[in-house]
């Protein structure tokens, strides 16, 4: 597993890009071999499956170029795996920066992805999937297959979204990777903070440490509200279980926990990316390979 | 003295130079985005119908109308602007007066009316308001009066604001529509309009006058209904260009409007008989409700369906910037003045489906439509538009989306605002829909 993070960085807001391979998997030149590339507004993964099953991914940093970052990020999952772009059968691009993936043979939205991607990590009785990505944030309803039924997206503001924690995390100086943990650390739930807008919860969050609140209550009672945010979106598509959290803050386990707690749900737990599980960030990534699949099987058969 | 007369209710006063700057900025920057719209329509229909031509040209707001309408203001004809689709043309047309919608679509003119009015309110109304501080309308400019309609809160107020510059005539729409009393309070607002009218042109608005203006409508009428009998099969046109089509009849001249949109009907009935269609006919049907959707700015939502990837095409609409303007004709028993002016007053009335009114069915009118069209012209999806603001339609999508369900059709709120910024989120939203559909359809 490659890895880039300084150990002793201050940028609080960075979290870990890395690559994984399943080194027990082979291919073969016959093999269906098709790739996913989920570009989003703050992280871009990529995901190769190997006949429908994974073989490796990637995640990093979204730069300011798409296409740039789509063909870095196709590369880093590649990395080690003796494939080369040709090897792919079929690339199918999603996220926000989806119709700028320059290897792409078609775009898909990252909702059709993310309800595909659930179905393959958690399967086929997933039925709500809550997807928080970079910069926003979709309730996604699904059926057995992984076909969306219904889905809301929140406006364009980014409150609750993965760029509204990295602001936490740079004003309280707490590692992103840290900041559900600490969320956690209270004895007593505050009530939220009362604006959800990031701009205004800061000021608002500024307020409570002058009057002496510790940063992880000033944490709980920011995390709160964005979770009763999010949990209102999911309520407004109907919240049917199998009930699941894609996207980058899954792996925040403060949100995690006050979804339940907000909407009285267990979620499905997610796979330990850290322990050889697959990584709830790639759903969308592994969505749109398998839907590379299926068009590629379409294709030939026309 | 005379200051006190001329002092303005709500407006600030701009200078000239301002006005002038604000005015020729957004002027340059709208007809920038007509063309680009337009030569997107073309782009994505190879094949568009020819007959269209005329609809571009009218969709030109600075363009040929523009000078036709300040033609016939020196000759000395009136033009009477209005802001809903209640005020009864019919009674304009007859008195010899040339009758302008003049609700406003561009994006940049809210910033101004943001000096006068909140930014929760409706930008439909906030745009009207900046549009009027800068004289950037042709139609508004060189209204002689206007009819104000209070339908909504935010219409209701921008009436009263207009007085700043231009004589309002207010009409009170009755807020529940199917009682005797509400009947009759609107045929008395009929009525005074009537006079009001006939005060200014100068024209008495004789029995014969009124009946030659409602047989115009009428056939305006037939020939919008031709072209919707056409939407019903396979798409032979795209909806943005039918939609454009419609939404120029608010402000062109009815018997050309007519003309023309008959001769493309004409070209459509040779495509259905070549089987010519505009898109392949798997492709996701929509239908719009909401919000209205003005040109030139606000063509958003029709381009981003009809550009998508899956691409979705629009064959029916409930909005009253489209179909509503058209769909139902004045229906009279017996040409007395009288029944004219009943059923005048009957039609924009009682066929209304806006969401200003309040029953005790929910609205059960504007559901009706919905079913109708939805299985006419064989939707596989509806998109919900609203702009921030705009309270009723917001409030009626839960009906709305009830009903819905039930008939097993997905229907989508797509929310926005007068502006670009969020275009490339809403294409997300609009995309996955779309995605949605194509999978009941294929996959």
């Amino acid at each position: 597993m490659s890895e880039t993070k300084n150990k002793d960085s201050t940028e609080f807001w960075r979290w870990q890009e890395y690559q994984r391979v399943i080194k027990e998997k082979t291919w073969k030149d016959k093999d269906i071999i098709t790739a996913g590339v989920d570009v989003g507004s703050v992280g871009s993964k990529a995901t190769i499956l190997i006949n429908g099953e994974i073989y490796s991914w990637g995640i990093m940093r979204t730069g300011s170029n798409s296409p740039e970052s789509a063909i870095k990020v196709l590369d880093f999952a590649m990395k080690g795996t003796d494939l080369c772009l040709d090897d792919l059968k079929y690339v199918v691009g999603t996220g926000y920066g989806r119709v700028n993936v320059p290897m792409a043979n078609k775009a898909i939205t990252e909702i059709a992805c993310h309800a595909k991607g659930a179905n393959y990590i958690w399967g086929s009785k997933v039925r709500t999937v809550l997807d928080v990505g970079g910069q926003d944030i979709k309730a996604i309803h699904c059926d057995e297959t992984g076909r969306v039924t219904s889905f809301l997206m929140n406006d364009k503001c980014a409150a609750g979204t993965g760029r509204g924690m990295e602001i936490f995390a740079d004003l309280l100086q707490i590692p992103i990777e840290k900041i559900g943990e600490v969320s956690l650390n209270v004895d007593k739930e505050p009530p939220p903070v009362s604006c959800t807008c990031v701009a205004f919860a800061k000021t608002e969050a500024v307020g409570l440490l002058r009057k002496g609140w510790s940063k992880e209550m000033v944490l709980a009672a920011y995390t709160r509200a964005m979770a009763i945010r999010m949990s209102n979106l999911v309520n407004r598509v109907g919240l049917e279980k199998e009930f699941v959290i894609t996207g980058g803050q899954s792996k925040n386990a403060g949100i995690v926990k006050r979804i339940e707690n907000v909407l009285n749900v267990e979620t499905l737990p997610s796979p330990n990316w850290e322990t050889g599980g697959l990584d709830p960030m790639i759903a969308g990534a592994i969505g749109a390979a398998l839907f590379a699949k299926a068009l590629y099987l379409k294709n030939q058969k026309n | 003295m005379k200051k006190q007369n001329t002092q303005k209710k709500y407006v600030p006063e701009l200078s000239q130079k301002e006005i002038d700057e604000l005015s020729n900025s957004i002027k340059t920057s709208s007809q920038k985005i007509v063309a680009e719209t337009i030569k997107r329509m073309k782009e994505s229909d190879k094949n568009r119908p020819k007959t269209m031509k005329y609809f571009d040209e009218m969709a030109d707001l600075f363009g040929k109308r523009e000078k036709e309408i300040i033609e016939a203001k020196k000759s000395g004809k009136k033009i009477i602007g209005y802001l809903c689709l209640f005020a009864p043309i019919e009674l304009i047309l007859a008195a010899d007066a040339i009758p302008v919608r003049i609700n406003s679509g561009w994006y940049d003119a809210t910033k101004i009316g943001d000096r006068v009015v909140p930014v929760e309110v409706c930008p439909v109304i906030r745009s009207t308001i900046g549009a009027k501080m800068v004289s950037l309308s042709p139609f508004l400019e060189n209204s002689d009066a206007i009819i104000s309609v209070l339908t909504c809160d935010a219409m209701t107020k921008l009436g009263e604001i207009l007085t700043d510059y231009t004589p309002i005539w207010q009409m009170t729409i009755p807020r529940i529509k199917d009682s005797d009393q509400a009947l009759r309070l609107w045929i008395e607002e009929i009525k005074s309009i009537k006079k009001e009218i006939e005060k200014l042109t100068g024209n008495k608005i004789t029995r014969k006058k009124l009946r030659r203006a409602i047989e115009l409508t009428q056939k305006a009428t037939k020939a919008f209904r031709r072209l919707q009998q056409l939407r019903k099969g396979n798409p032979v046109i795209m909806g943005r260009d039918a939609m454009l089509a419609i939404q120029t009849y608010i402000w062109d001249d009815v018997e050309r409007w007519t003309k023309n949109t008959n001769k493309l009907c004409d070209e459509l009935e040779k495509r259905v008989k070549n089987k010519d269609w505009s898109v392949p006919p798997d492709t996701p049907r929509v239908l719009i409700t909401g919000t209205p959707m003005f040109w030139p700015d606000n063509w958003k939502v029709p381009s981003l369906v009809e550009e998508a990837n899956p691409k979705g095409v629009i064959l029916a609409d409930e909005i009253c910037s489209s179909e509503r303007i058209l769909n139902d004709p004045v229906g009279v028993d017996e040409w007395s003045m009288n029944d004219m002016l009943n059923a005048i007053g009957e039609r924009y009335l009682m066929a209304s489906t806006c969401a200003c009114f309040s029953s005790t069915d929910g609205n059960e009118d504007r559901i009706n439509w919905l079913i109708t069209k939805i299985k006419d012209h064989k939707i596989d999806g509806v998109i919900y538009y609203v702009v921030r603001g705009c309270m009723l339609y917001a409030m009626e999508y839960t009906r709305v989306k009830k009903v819905l369900d039930q008939l097993n059709i997905p229907v989508y709120y797509l929310d926005t605002e007068y502006t670009r910024e969020d275009v490339g989120q809403m294409k997300t939203r609009v995309e996955a829909f779309l995605e949605m559909l194509t999978a009941r359809i294929d996959f």
